[in-house]
């Protein structure tokens, strides 16, 4: 297995170009449904199979209180620039993860807040991580997918 | 890194020489190409951590590493989408779609029969 070099400090841009030369990318099976709308269609979250690399890696990727501290940032009415952006290069870099783990990250990371705040809250789940193969195969009706009222969650 | 090379510029044999700041700030700093049909994946990227398929011609591309600024230039394509507008926009995520797909390009969107691939780059100072 390719070894990680000591990332902790050097530019987490390096670090995904040193991924992407060293790294075989990762197609994961895994999918994130969710609905963060009534009034919308059900969404699709897609890890990037580079990004999985990395996750299953180690030492690469911030923790991802680092991405949540810069969209609190962002999330100010002054806000003009990233001022802590050293948080992603700085930061001790996460261990390598299982997929399951990686997957975990990603929805923390990439999903809205109020989706993972609440999507067990209510009449059914808001969020289901599932395999590609039990989404519909064709895009017909694509705007009219719901997470289906009859669910049967695995424990 | 092991493999550094420290130059402030670089010059051809030939066609003259050339400052690295125009390499450093002139390359993309987030790009994907991926797939529509079906279930979305993504065939080739940098610096992208997701993408999430919102519905017909509707997708966010989310970075691994933000942007300094949320309003860096970017660049959406479509092999046989005519037009692609940025919606939303963040330092870690852009949403693009297309409003008005002619009648032809929805069918091929919704029946996932083609290979229907959108693409993306992104150019900014990173944080």
């Amino acid at each position: 297995m390719t070894q990680t070099p000591e990332f902790k400090g050097t530019h987490l841009f390096d670090r995904l170009c040193w991924a992407k030369e060293n790294l075989e990318p990762v197609q994961t099976d895994y999918r994130v449904v969710y609905e963060d709308s009534v009034d919308e269609c059900a969404k699709i979250l897609v890890p990037d199979p580079n990004w999985m690399a990395c996750a299953l890696q180690g030492g690469i990727l911030p923790p991802v209180w680092v991405p949540h501290e810069l969209a609190k940032d962002e999330a100010q009415p002054d806000f003009k620039k990233h001022t802590r952006g050293y948080l992603l290069h700085n930061t001790e870099p996460v261990e390598a993860m299982t997929e399951k783990q990686a997957i975990e990250y990603l929805i923390l990371k990439d999903c809205p807040q109020s989706v993972v705040e609440t999507w067990d809250t209510g009449n059914k789940p808001k969020m289901v991580i599932c395999r590609k193969e039990q989404l519909p195969q064709t895009r017909e009706w694509r705007n009219a997918w719901r997470i289906s009222d009859e669910l049967n969650l695995a424990a | 890194m092991a493999g550094k090379i420290i130059a402030d510029q670089i010059e051809h044999s030939t066609a003259g020489s050339l400052d690295t700041s125009y390499v450093v700030n002139g390359s993309a700093k987030a790009w994907a190409s991926m797939t529509g049909a079906g279930t979305a994946s993504v065939n080739q990227s940098l610096n992208n951590s997701s993408i999430t398929d919102n519905g017909t011609g509707d997708y966010t591309l989310t970075n691994t590493n933000a942007f300094n600024y949320a309003d860096y230039a970017t660049g959406c394509g479509s092999q046989w989408r005519r037009s692609l507008y940025t919606a939303a926009q963040t330092s870690s995520s852009i949403n693009f779609y297309t409003t008005q797909p002619d009648a032809s390009e929805t069918a091929l969107a919704d029946s996932g029969s083609t290979g229907f691939s959108v693409t993306f780059t992104g150019f900014g100072d990173l944080a």
